[in-house]
């Protein structure tokens, strides 16, 4: 939950949690966790569709876990070249890849592989043939420069420590007048360093 | 975050929608305290 970060915290235990965390999110989203997950919270927390979700395979809206719905920013135009940062799943990218139809192209990117193996049989089994996965983290996006109209994202910087690199790494490969619509989380009290060093806070 | 994207170079940067994300979980306490809530944001590169 923390916005900026301190000089000593432990980056690379914090990814390898992450990482640990969001893997269990997609191979067993019906485990506990202290964040909710799935369509029903999608549709009646933060204002999905229901209709689009019930079109997408289980698999991919079951492991949901998104905090807010970058989708209500504005519509993906068709045509538009997309990427998803941190797709997890799936369900926001198969929904942008959907909108932006064939002449588009959407770009999942994770650095969690059961969820990125989710987000693949997702779009084979939506039969969507406009849409890549790949390998990578907010940090160093595998996107080429000035390539993207629209990058979304859906709670995934506030767990990225490097959000300044992050950011640039999204100017990088937006096109010129390209647009973010992102969903993620802001605290509305300053926090205390220590609560900043705090792995928990940061995973939860 | 806003101050992020801004220092970045983009424009038009807002929030646009505003979610209790975590009532009803374990954490609702905790982001009762801290006032966390998830937000939408836009923005443009120039």
């Amino acid at each position: 939950m923390a916005v900026t970060c301190p000089v000593d915290l432990d980056t690379t235990r914090l990814r390898a949690e992450v990482q640990t965390m969001y893997a269990r999110v997609a191979t067993a989203p019906d485990g506990e966790f202290h964040f909710h997950r799935g369509s029903g919270y999608a549709s009646t927390r933060l204002g999905y569709d229901a209709n689009k979700l019930a079109a997408l395979p289980s698999d991919v809206t079951s492991s949901f876990a998104g905090v807010g719905n970058p989708h209500a920013v504005s519509p993906i135009p068709p045509g538009a070249v997309v990427v998803d940062i941190g797709c997890g799943a799936g369900m926001d990218l198969l929904i942008a890849a959907r909108r932006t139809g064939p002449t588009g192209q959407v770009i999942g990117v994770d650095m969690t592989e059961p969820m990125r193996r989710r987000a693949a049989a997702g779009a084979a089994a939506c039969g969507l043939t406009n849409v890549e996965i790949r390998a990578g983290d907010a940090t160093r996006l595998p996107v080429a420069d000035a390539s993207v109209d629209v990058v979304i994202s859906n709670g995934v910087l506030n767990l990225v420590p490097e959000k300044g690199r992050a950011v640039a790494e999204i100017a990088r490969i937006l096109k010129p007048g390209g647009r973010v619509q992102i969903a993620d989380i802001v605290i509305g009290k300053v926090l205390s360093d220590d609560c900043l060093r705090d792995i928990d806070l940061w995973t939860g | 975050m806003i101050g992020v994207f801004t220092s970045a170079g983009f424009t038009n940067v807002a929030l646009t929608h505003r979610y209790d994300c975590f009532e009803g979980t374990t954490k609702q306490s905790t982001a009762r305290r801290y006032r966390v809530q998830g937000v939408n944001l836009s923005a443009k590169r120039s």
